[in-house]
């Protein structure tokens, strides 16, 4: 064909690159590139950055119909005021929930002191100045994963597996892996993503898995519970295990798989985050980790192990 | 082509694929830009310059990813591996073989990158990956494939003096 070049074939270049590539395969998983790849971070992290507002901006002269964008940003802000009322109904009925429960241990096991569970603060934009926020910047170029990475790095105190918000305390992921100035985040929806939550109205706790297709799925509710699920309950972080705080909304129970031979009933989640306009988050630097040695020896959270994958 | 050019290039072409085109879908389809790029170049200029195409890149996509390091370099590895091969010459017009490079090429890329995947401990829904992500995908490629074997012929036809002879 036209164009098409005869170059003399290296036998070994193939056989050689394939090699290469299989090595770099087995010391990344190894854990041993680290330092290398901080190195190429250094370069590819600015240009990133770069890239991603350039796209930003080119993507602002495609909105041609202003009325489209005034539209857009009324939207936009009664979608703010909706979350932030969802959000504080939810809070509501979580503290109405806590302290139903809380009145009950009282009356029981007044003996036992008890851990108060981490409470989530509402995120905005103002609460930079606590936590470190970021932009995204990018979404993983591999089809198969569902990764965003942020502007905000190990120079400003992100460390890996520290948890990531969206505004409302929707919870978007989970640091998975840090550059100087830019982390990347497994969201919840990723396949290999697992959250311990709870259901708010009945207090079931199960395992919320992400899905191929981008959903979530809860499972190991336990069938036939005196209050099972229903469709529009809210499904919260229990913070079992220690790794995320507790009471970050995940979403949504969309559908609820009930089969009566079975003792786990799958419920499928809509997240409450679009994560296809994520546009700021919030990394919770201040959440400290509990290790599972510390939890199996009866310790409090005294050393943060940010670095303990969940 | 000189690496001095290659890899600024390349560099760009997987900017441009993380900051933009991994948000763009259409109909579950997602452009692998850098799969063209290599693929075309190969097809351009040669399986040698086509296998460092796809070493380069598929590092920087993969330094660019949260996935497994050498995972995408393999994929492109394939695709540079099939791109490199005298197959469906007897085809007729050149759009067919153009088109038929770009269909295997495409799958091999997705079996290659899903199989890593599987080895390196990720949960990996094989037929949902094929149904819903590879087949769109590979038809997108399939589409956008002749233009930028048309783009990297201009481009290898402007560094003629650099390029192996014909």
């Amino acid at each position: 064909m036209a164009g098409m070049r005869e170059t003399p074939v290296r036998p070994w270049l193939p056989l050689a690159l394939i090699v290469l590539a299989l090595l770099l395969l087995v010391f990344s998983e190894a854990g041993t590139l680290g330092p290398v790849t901080g190195a190429f971070h250094y370069v590819l992290d600015p240009l990133l950055r770069v890239a991603s507002g350039g796209v930003e901006s080119t993507g602002n002269l495609f909105q041609m119909v202003r009325d489209v964008r005034e539209l857009r940003v009324r939207a936009d802000e009664l979608q703010a005021e909706v979350d932030a009322l969802t959000v504080e109904n939810v809070r509501l009925r979580e503290y109405e929930a806590e302290v139903q429960q809380l009145r009950d241990l009282l009356r029981f096991v007044g003996d036992y002191q008890f851990v108060a569970p981490l409470g989530a603060d509402v995120v905005s934009r103002q609460a930079c100045d606590t936590f470190p926020c970021g932009d995204v910047v990018g979404a993983d170029p591999n089809p198969y994963l569902r990764y965003i990475t942020i502007g905000v790095g190990s120079q400003q105190g992100v460390r890996v597996g520290m948890p990531v918000v969206s505004s409302g305390a929707a919870l978007v992921g989970r640091i998975s892996e840090t550059g100087p100035r830019t982390a990347k985040v497994q969201l919840i929806v990723d396949a290999n993503s697992a959250t311990a939550a709870l259901l708010q109205t009945s207090r079931a706790t199960g395992l919320v898995v992400g899905q191929p297709d981008g959903t979530l799925r809860m499972d190991y509710v336990v069938h036939g519970r005196e209050a099972g699920a229903a469709v529009g309950d809210i499904v919260l972080t229990s913070g079992l295990g220690g790794v995320m705080p507790k009471g970050l909304v995940i979403g949504q129970v969309a559908r609820v798989d009930r089969a009566d031979y079975e003792m786990f009933e799958p419920i499928i989640v809509r997240p409450a985050v679009d994560f296809s306009r994520l546009e700021v988050v919030l990394v919770l630097a201040g959440f400290e980790q509990i290790s599972l040695e510390e939890a199996e020896d009866g310790g409090g959270p005294d050393e943060p192990s940010a670095e303990q994958p969940g | 082509m000189s690496l001095y050019l290659a890899v600024p290039l390349l560099v760009f072409v997987a900017l441009l694929q993380n900051a933009w085109l991994s948000q763009v879908s259409l109909w579950g389809a997602r452009p692998d830009l850098m799969l063209v790029v290599v693929l075309a170049w190969t097809i351009a200029r040669g399986i040698n310059e086509g296998l460092v195409w796809a070493f380069i890149g598929g590092l920087i996509i993969d330094l660019l990813s949260g996935g497994p390091l050498g995972a995408h370099v393999l994929a492109l590895l394939a695709v540079a591996f099939v791109g490199g091969q005298n197959w469906g010459e007897g085809l007729g017009a050149p759009l067919v073989r153009v088109l038929l490079l770009a269909l295997v090429g495409g799958l091999v890329y997705h079996i290659v990158l899903l199989t890593v995947l599987t080895w390196t401990g990720h949960v990996v829904d094989w037929g949902y990956a094929f149904l819903r992500v590879a087949a769109p995908s590979v038809t997108l490629t399939v589409v956008i494939a002749p233009f930028a074997v048309r783009g990297t012929g201009w481009l290898s036809r402007r560094l003629e003096g650099e390029g192996p002879r014909r």
